[in-house]
């Protein structure tokens, strides 16, 4: 597969990350708590900020991590039943968004653990510090990793094909991409609009956005599994 | 204030406790305050619903602490209808 392919399928595969709710939910409720609490709009901005690094991190390293991991496995050459496999996860995936991503009730709940929900929830609250909100940040990405396994799967596949410099490259387009909802939430928090307006606009839009999440899964899908067993199995590469 | 209220928490896993005024005070005012809601404002919004809640527990001696949401949701829709959305959400965001 060609550089600007592998880096356009990275992208498709961050913005699917990106429709993915739990870090905006953790981030709307922070915020929530941290101006219900008077405090000053530059520490609210800290652990903010904080926070959205606290998931890049995780989402650089889960991404780096799975794709060490197929490396260890199977070299810069990856099986086509491994991507038959991959394609085949994320279509359950992509079915399992449309039918649970989000709880049958009112809000913005999602389908995951309670457990999960709960412990995120409670540390929400409790979270006063920026280094608590970095770790907020991490446990958040790994709280949806439910969801996000099949972008971060496709992503690493594609990764591990390229030359050193565009793996790096990869997984900086991944990073950013796939915390564009996040940073938007931020910027519109950051400059003083309201929870209540940003929280009414996530509910109002639930059905349409885990609409999309699904779709763009489906025509990811479709398309590595184009390139990449199709294209193959008829001699394209 | 403390009335001779039973409150019983959420789920029936936590021991019920007194109702607390203050409490009720803080989460709306907190609540106001995320909505941008000025702190005068939010603290006499919290007033008001306080003493609705006050009100409509004196036929109540228990309750739970989702009846208190309610209600509070109710008193505090009239007063700021998007501050009473979020107040709602509070539990149903995650």
């Amino acid at each position: 597969m060609d550089i600007p392919s592998s880096l356009a399928i990275i992208s498709l595969a961050a913005l699917v990350h990106a429709s993915f709710q739990l870090s905006v939910s953790v981030l709307t409720l922070l915020s929530g708590h941290s101006i219900g609490a008077k405090h000053s709009q530059a520490r609210l901005l800290r652990l903010t900020s904080s926070f959205l690094l606290g998931a890049a991190a995780m989402t650089v390293l889960l991404l780096s991590f799975i794709s060490l991991m197929l490396i260890q496995l199977y070299g810069n050459i990856t099986p086509q039943v491994v991507w038959a496999a991959a394609c085949g996860l994320s279509v359950a995936v992509a079915v399992c968004i449309w039918l649970f991503y989000y709880r049958h009730d009112k809000g913005t709940a999602l389908w995951i653990p309670k457990a999960i929900a709960v412990y995120l929830n409670d540390r929400t609250k409790a979270t006063k510090r920026s280094a608590e909100a970095f770790g907020l940040g991490l446990s958040s990405v790994i709280g949806e990793l439910l969801f996000i396994i099949a972008p971060l799967l496709i992503s690493a596949l594609v990764l591990i094909q390229l030359p050193s410099v565009w793996q790096l490259t990869g997984i900086a387009i991944y990073t950013v991409i796939s915390l564009l909802s996040l940073l938007i939430v931020w910027v519109l928090i950051g400059s003083g609009h309201s929870l209540g307006k940003i929280q009414q606009w996530r509910e109002s839009n639930k059905y349409f956005l885990q609409f999309v999440s699904g779709a763009g899964l489906i025509v990811l899908v479709v398309f590595v599994y184009t390139v990449e067993i199709v294209g193959s199995s008829v001699g394209f590469h | 204030m403390t009335l001779s209220v039973d409150v019983i928490k959420r789920g029936g896993q936590r021991q019920s406790e007194q109702f607390m005024r203050e409490k009720l005070h803080t989460s709306i005012v907190a609540t106001c305050l995320s909505v941008r809601v000025p702190t005068g404002q939010a603290e006499s919004i919290a007033h008001s619903v306080c003493e609705a809640v006050i009100a409509w527990l004196q036929q109540h001696p228990e309750v739970t602490s989702q009846d208190i949401r309610i209600i509070a949701t109710k008193h505090l829709r009239i007063q700021h209808p998007e501050a009473a959305y979020l107040y709602e959400q509070n539990r149903i965001t995650i």
